[in-house]
């Protein structure tokens, strides 16, 4: 019972990272279109960009957000506006082609700096435990939890009652009318992906200490980040978080009750079956 | 005129003086609808020109011509289906020129729109098509129309809904606002429209006032196709 509780606690205290981290794919989704299969690789860029900033300047990765959230952010900005817009509007094939091209210069390019070995970003909660009962719970998670679902409800707020929220959900619900209302689709699209890939430099940061790291690892978070989204739903907020706590929930139960590389299975097993009872994803309310 | 290399308008003019009701009629696939797109600027003109006022904007971007007053409401009326009335409207106003006024403008429309007031928190997807219509007029209104380009906007709506509207457009006129009316519907232009052009196959084939477009044989052929 304690060892289910456990797991549980674990799953959702990672569960609500991956959640965040497919936040970021939906927002991109829903106002392009576009699937980012680099996604996981922005992680691991944001990961490393840690790394490096405690190498250089034993920056703790929590204080590093400083620069790597407005780098992130722009570097989000510059691809879409320079790599991917010009091609957006070609064939849907050509788009995912080239999110998988920057997979490979982004996992070339780390492994170029950092070489291919597993390395570690400490950090001063690294080893920080909280206990409740019989729950053993690490000081990353936690803090990774709960700045999740705090970013997760600006995010919501953010959405609901800002302009800029408007004009992303405008678009995302009828691109010509908001055109027609003279909001720049475009423009939108951009905002769109550079606050999606500084959520991902959050997520490096909530995820780096202690964390070993290979520039192979992006993958391992695109296809949890897939697996996400359409579990919530593509676009459904509420959808892709509850999808973050299950996968997150069945990868730790996997690892508890099955073997390590068994239980890395059982989020993909759990996924298959629920799109074989409810093909279009978990959601029931709306944008 | 036209998508990619095929023209679909060709050597159109059409003119509309300040405080207008102008209508443009033809049939289905005559080109109206492309024709206020290149005015929207949602389509860039293989060539030609359109001005505002004596001021070129052939070349303007869409947002552009947004925040000089040339508002659309595009054929379906394309509100924001899972957005409130409230959020519609407030989108309406979010372009530069529009957004210091939002409030007052908010009063106005809603004045003008009791049943958008009623309807004021409720999804624009659960309104009927009236009041989307409405809701679609609203929201240009919002943008600060100067020039208000109405798409069909008799489509799918009964003919008492339809009377309505049209009441109200020519209420809007009468205080000021320049529209063009865009209709496949030719005897209710006709009656709200001060002049008409008739478009058939991409050209202009009938203009003037609204009673020599009435009699003229050429209106009807336009529509028969004959």
């Amino acid at each position: 019972m304690d060892e289910l509780l456990q797991a549980l606690v674990e799953g959702i205290l990672i569960g609500s990272t991956y959640g965040l981290i497919a936040l970021g794919m939906g927002l991109v989704y829903g106002v392009s279109g576009i699937v980012n299969f680099a996604h996981g690789d922005f992680i691991l860029l944001g990961m490393y960009m840690c790394l490096g900033l405690y190498s250089a300047l034993t920056l703790d990765p929590y204080v590093s957000l400083i620069i790597t959230l407005p780098a992130m952010t722009v570097v989000g900005a510059l691809v879409y506006r320079f790599v991917i817009r010009p091609i957006a509007s070609h064939h849907l094939l050509m788009v995912v082609q080239l999110t998988l091209g920057l997979t490979l210069v982004i996992q070339s390019g780390l492994l170029m700096v950092f070489g291919g070995q597993g390395q570690r970003t400490p950090s001063f909660v690294e080893a920080k435990l909280f206990v409740v009962g019989d729950i053993v719970m690490r000081g990353p998670h936690v803090i990774a939890c709960t700045i999740s679902f705090a970013l997760a409800g600006v995010l919501f707020v953010i959405l609901r009652s800002t302009d800029v929220g408007r004009s992303i959900r405008a678009v995302h619900q009828n691109a010509r009318a908001a055109a027609l209302m003279g909001i720049d689709v475009g423009r939108v699209q951009t905002i769109a992906f550079a606050i999606g890939i500084g959520i991902l430099a959050i997520a490096a940061a909530l995820l780096a200490p202690g964390a070993s790291i290979q520039p192979s690892d992006g993958l391992r978070y695109t296809v949890i980040t897939l697996l996400v989204i359409v579990l919530g739903g593509m676009t459904n907020f509420v959808g892709i978080m509850l999808g973050g706590l299950i996968i997150g929930c069945s990868e730790a139960l996997g690892t508890v009750y099955l073997s390590e590389t068994l239980g890395g299975l059982l989020p993909y097993a759990i996924f298959v079956s629920i799109m074989l009872f409810r093909p279009r994803g978990l959601t029931w309310g709306t944008s | 005129m036209g998508y990619g290399s095929v023209p679909v308008l060709r050597g159109v003019s059409l003119h509309i003086a300040k405080g207008e009701i102008v209508g443009l009629l033809g049939a289905n696939n005559a080109g109206k609808t492309t024709l206020i797109n290149a005015l929207s600027g949602m389509v860039v003109p293989m060539s030609g020109r359109i001005s505002l006022a004596g001021a070129d904007v052939t070349r303007l971007p869409a947002k552009a011509r947004v925040r000089l007053g040339i508002i659309q409401v595009p054929e379906g009326r394309l509100v924001f289906p899972e957005m409130s009335v409230r959020e519609n409207l407030l989108l309406g106003g979010i372009n530069p020129t529009a957004r210091p006024r939002r409030a007052s403008e908010l009063e106005r429309v809603l004045d003008l729109f009791p049943r958008l007031r009623e309807r004021f928190s409720q999804r624009a997807s659960t309104l009927s098509g009236g009041e989307q219509q409405m809701l679609a007029i609203g929201r240009a209104l919002m943008a600060g129309a100067k020039l208000l380009m109405l798409d069909e906007p008799s489509l799918g709506l009964s003919p008492r809904l339809v009377q309505h509207i049209f009441e109200i457009i020519e209420r809007l006129n009468a205080a000021g606002l320049t529209i063009l009316l865009v209709e496949q519907n030719l005897l209710l232009t006709l009656r709200y429209a001060a002049r008409c052009y008739v478009l058939e196959r991409g050209q202009i084939v009938v203009e003037g006032t609204a009673d020599a477009v009435r009699s003229d044989p050429r209106t009807r052929s336009a529509y028969l196709g004959l």
